[in-house]
């Protein structure tokens, strides 16, 4: 039996070095156990392997873009559960990752994404989100 | 009391006839005078006399031209050479000097024996005809003139949508083809145009109006609005169409710089975003260090920090390349050195993308004069654009490599970059070196290939690409030894 307390593990997928580095310490400090992937072939890599709790995920990466990953993981049933959050610097003038948010929900095959950051990462905004979803 | 004898019936209709005679040619709505062989005026109506004055016996031309000597062309001794009715326009002279356009007959007076002893010359004032024919003249030239310098192309179409009319503008550029059918002479087609303005005037009566893109004489594309409107005959049947149409080319053209322009706008702002993501990353990981009294977070934090800013500046100095001429500072420059620098630089981001960066740099190679930091800039920018390239291309099959050649032709430093990525189609190519182009979407700036267009040509050199979709690209640049 697991214990109430056990540490939340989080994938944290993006391209930018700098960005996985600093997402990652935020949610160590924040008591999260993380691992991270610098493109979507590598991030399903790692979620095979490491099976998270909870993905933050960039749209815009090599290999394989944030989209096909997403797509990808809602596709297969076994990792379908998985929350992932959008953190995306690709935003329309309205704030909030608006562009992907429509593009997505005009796509019916798969759900839309629990939640979007916009960049730069506000911390707050990032942890509550975390938090109400694991 | 009177002798005389009282008068017959026959000298009673004689008086009646000449008094007539002299009513009417005194108050006929026309000027009479009667000339005879020396053009001297015998003869005169009151009509004359009022507006000219009591002239009798002086030269016709004196009194009607104002002239010393007679007219060169001259109605009355033609009459008197041949004996026949001659009729003229003339410009006459009033007493008070005010011009009259006149139609003017000229009969021949002959005495019982036929012989002709004086012309009667009869002028009907056809001054306000005249003005009335000048105006519609002038109308008329001012229409045409309207119709054929108007700044669009102007043709009047018939039913079968052949040109019956043409404004210079159209001949000038489509060719003097009255009569040619509209689709042959504007889009180079065989048949009539599925969607036609010009049909559904014809149809409906209403004006119609779309946007089309036809063929000028040159085969240049040439963007047109077309605005079309009946032309009816008087009972209100449509017999022929105008259609007017409007170059906006340039306007197109300026519509897709500003297209370029706000992918430009959404390329620097993602890019700062992201540059604003590392900074405050930097700094929080730098804040956990000293918090945590833990060097190798405040060392990470820091590189972070030094990373984003030299990106930001990278940025600022390209953003600043771009908008402003420069002349490069020129120094001697071996090109396979930069190479090799660029190659070390990008080698961990190709490795990181799953790209294989190799290069083949020839030896003795002539130096250049250039902007050492510019030639750099110009190859990280082409290497930059081949590994993205690659890391577009979603062929899982492909082994993705980028491959730079630096070699000598002549008088030329020639460097070769190649990747076998995503490739680009020819639209794209055609637009890759114009200010502000990117492929990336709101992924790039558009600034790289700028900057490397302007740093070759700068340098007096030139840059070309060679791709197609799916099969990469190649991109060479050609340096002139020792010049610059």
């Amino acid at each position: 039996m697991q214990a109430a307390t056990e540490t939340k593990k989080i994938l944290v997928v993006d391209d930018e070095a700098d960005v996985r580095t600093h997402l990652t310490r935020f949610l160590q400090e924040n008591g999260f156990q993380t691992t991270d992937a610098g493109d979507g072939v590598k991030a399903m890599e790692a979620v095979k392997k490491d099976r998270p709790d909870l993905i933050t995920l960039d749209m815009a990466m090599p290999n394989k873009s944030g989209v096909k990953f997403y797509r990808e993981i809602k596709e297969d049933p076994e990792l379908s559960s998985i929350p992932v959050i959008v953190v995306t610097g690709v935003t329309g003038f309205g704030g909030k990752s608006d562009d992907f948010k429509r593009f997505l929900e005009t796509r019916k095959q798969v759900p839309p994404p629990d939640g979007f950051v916009a960049k730069p990462v506000e911390h707050e905004e990032l942890l509550a989100l975390v938090n109400k979803l694991i | 009391m009177s002798d005389a004898p009282a008068p017959t019936h026959q000298s009673k209709r004689l008086d009646m006839r000449e008094l007539a005679c002299t009513r009417l040619f005194n108050e006929v709505p026309c000027y009479i005078s009667v000339q005879d062989r020396d053009f001297r005026i015998v003869e005169a109506n009151s009509k004359v006399t009022e507006e000219f004055g009591d002239r009798i016996s002086e030269f016709c031309y004196s009194v009607f031209k104002g002239r010393a000597e007679r007219c060169p062309e001259c109605p009355v001794a033609r009459t008197f050479e041949d004996g026949r009715e001659h009729t003229s326009e003339e410009k006459v002279f009033d007493r008070r000097g005010l011009p009259h356009d006149m139609l003017v007959n000229t009969k021949p007076l002959l005495d019982h024996t036929g012989r002709i002893v004086a012309v009667m010359e009869l002028f009907t004032d056809i001054t306000v005809n005249k003005e009335l024919q000048n105006r519609l003249h002038d109308s008329l030239m001012r229409f045409h003139t309207m119709f054929d310098r108007v700044p669009c192309y102007i043709s009047v179409q018939d039913q079968d949508f052949r040109i019956l009319e043409a404004n210079s503008l159209f001949k000038e550029n489509f060719g003097d083809r009255l009569g040619g059918y509209c689709y042959e002479i504007y889009k180079k087609r065989g048949d009539r145009c599925p969607v036609c303005p010009v049909a559904q005037t014809f149809e409906d009566g209403m004006v119609h109006s779309s946007e089309e893109v036809v063929i000028g004489n040159d085969g240049s594309e040439v963007n047109v609005l077309v605005y079309t409107s009946p032309i009816m005959d008087p009972r209100g049947n449509i017999v022929s169409v105008i259609e007017m149409s409007a170059d906006i080319t340039e306007v197109r053209r300026l519509q897709d710089r500003l297209t370029t322009l706000g992918q430009l706008v959404g390329g620097i702002a993602h890019s700062i975003k992201n540059v604003l993501e590392g900074l405050r990353g930097g700094v929080y990981v730098a804040n956990l260090g000293f918090k945590n009294k833990n060097e190798e977070d405040i060392r990470t934090g820091w590189e972070m920090v030094q990373r984003n800013l030299d990106k930001i500046s990278a940025m600022i100095m390209d953003m600043l390349y771009c908008a402003k001429e420069r002349t490069p500072r020129r120094l001697p420059v071996s090109i396979t050195s930069v190479a090799e620098e660029s190659i070390e630089l990008f080698r961990t981001r190709a490795g990181e993308s799953n790209v294989s960066l190799k290069s083949d740099l020839a030896e003795n190679i002539d130096t250049i004069l250039a902007d050492p930091k510019d030639i750099h800039s110009l190859l990280s920018n082409l290497i930059t654009n081949a590994i993205d390239a690659c890391c577009s291309d979603e062929n899982e099959e492909k082994e993705h490599r980028v491959d730079l050649r630096v070699f000598q032709e002549d008088k030329q430093v020639v460097i070769e970059v190649k990747d076998n990525g995503i490739g680009m189609d020819r639209d794209t190519k055609s637009k890759l070196f114009n200010t502000l182009y990117s492929t990336k979407g709101t992924f790039g700036t558009g600034l790289g290939l700028l900057v490397s267009h302007k740093v070759a040509t700068e340098h007096g050199g030139t840059i070309s690409v060679e791709s197609a979709p799916g099969e990469g690209a190649v991109f060479t640049v050609r340096l002139p030894v020792g010049a610059g």
